[in-house]
């Protein structure tokens, strides 16, 4: 940028403004971690259970569930490491992280339904993947990631496949819901960011 | 007939820092220095001089010891800013009905 005071025309201006809004629109937004973390740790989950419910004789199988608080975790010290890095906050950025905070917060009220009404857990995969649904749908819709969205409407439809059959079966459901909507866009979002990255040097 | 166009926006560099601003929430210093590959000299001066005018709001905190001063658009940039542009839209039909 030279000095302040040259002279420049109406479409130098225009162009000016154009350049530099596309620094910052066109900047990927990479939630690509908590999509792989959240991804790998409930798709483990859920199959894990499946095996231990189905092929031993290990009563305490749901104890798998246990590692959400560690993802809860993990994600809080990587959440406020990054936030730390942030030189630049957009709309965009914020919109989803209140959409994830609110959603979160959704899994807990879930998970407290789940204890308080007996059997309840008997459908929980059903709300477990419109609630995926809702989050990637919106995040893929607000950062044009076309996979996010695909995986998001692929989740909606399951949602509602999940109700027709047992616990054992909608644990199955959820890790192929799971590895649509967070596994598979999350490995394509990190190499789009880092293609970017490349790019923009 | 033609709008004058605002002079605080129409230098280069601060209309580079509003064009900036303009589509994200807030931004540090550093982000925009780099953008706009402006001295920090310059750049202190020509945000100081969008801060005057009540176009640009300049928040100086620490963060893990280390200064850290924030920009952010205020209402009254965002209307000064779209003015601007209204302004230059004008100038630029004139030219292409003229040719």
């Amino acid at each position: 940028m030279h000095t302040e005071e040259k002279e420049f025309s109406p479409q130098q201006s225009l162009d000016l403004i154009r350049s530099m809004i596309s620094h910052t629109r066109g900047a990927v937004v990479n939630n690509s971690f908590y999509f792989l973390l959240w991804g790998w740790l409930v798709f483990g989950c859920s199959v894990g259970q499946y095996l231990l419910k189905t092929y031993t004789a290990y009563p305490f199988h749901y104890m798998v569930w246990w590692l959400m608080p560690v993802g809860g975790l993990i994600s809080a010290v990587y959440g406020s490491r990054q936030s730390k890095k942030t030189r630049v906050r957009s709309f965009v950025g914020d919109a989803i992280s209140y959409l994830w905070i609110a959603i979160a917060l959704a899994f807990i009220v879930l998970l407290l339904v789940n204890i308080m009404r007996e059997k309840g857990w008997q459908v929980a995969f059903t709300y477990y993947i419109l609630m995926y649904a809702i989050g990637t749908f919106v995040t893929g819709k607000l950062i044009e990631f076309k996979p996010l969205v695909i995986g998001g409407l692929i989740n909606f439809v399951l949602a509602v496949v999940s109700v027709k059959f047992a616990y054992d079966e909608q644990l199955l459901i959820g890790a192929v819901a799971i590895l649509v909507s967070y596994i598979i866009p999350g490995y394509l979002l990190r190499s789009k960011a880092r293609r970017q990255n490349q790019t923009h040097g | 007939m033609f709008t004058e166009l605002d002079p605080i926006l129409h230098s280069q560099l601060r209309l580079a820092v509003m064009s900036l601003l303009i589509s994200v929430k807030e931004a540090e210093f550093t982000f925009i220095k780099e953008k706009t590959n402006a001295t920090a000299g310059n750049l202190s001066v020509q945000v100081q001089k969008l801060r005057e005018a009540g176009y640009i709001e300049v928040t100086k905190q620490f963060k893990d010891n280390y200064p850290q001063t924030t920009c952010k658009v205020t209402p009254k940039g965002v209307e000064a800013f779209e003015n601007y542009v209204r302004a230059l839209q004008q100038y630029l039909q004139v030219g292409g009905n003229g040719k």
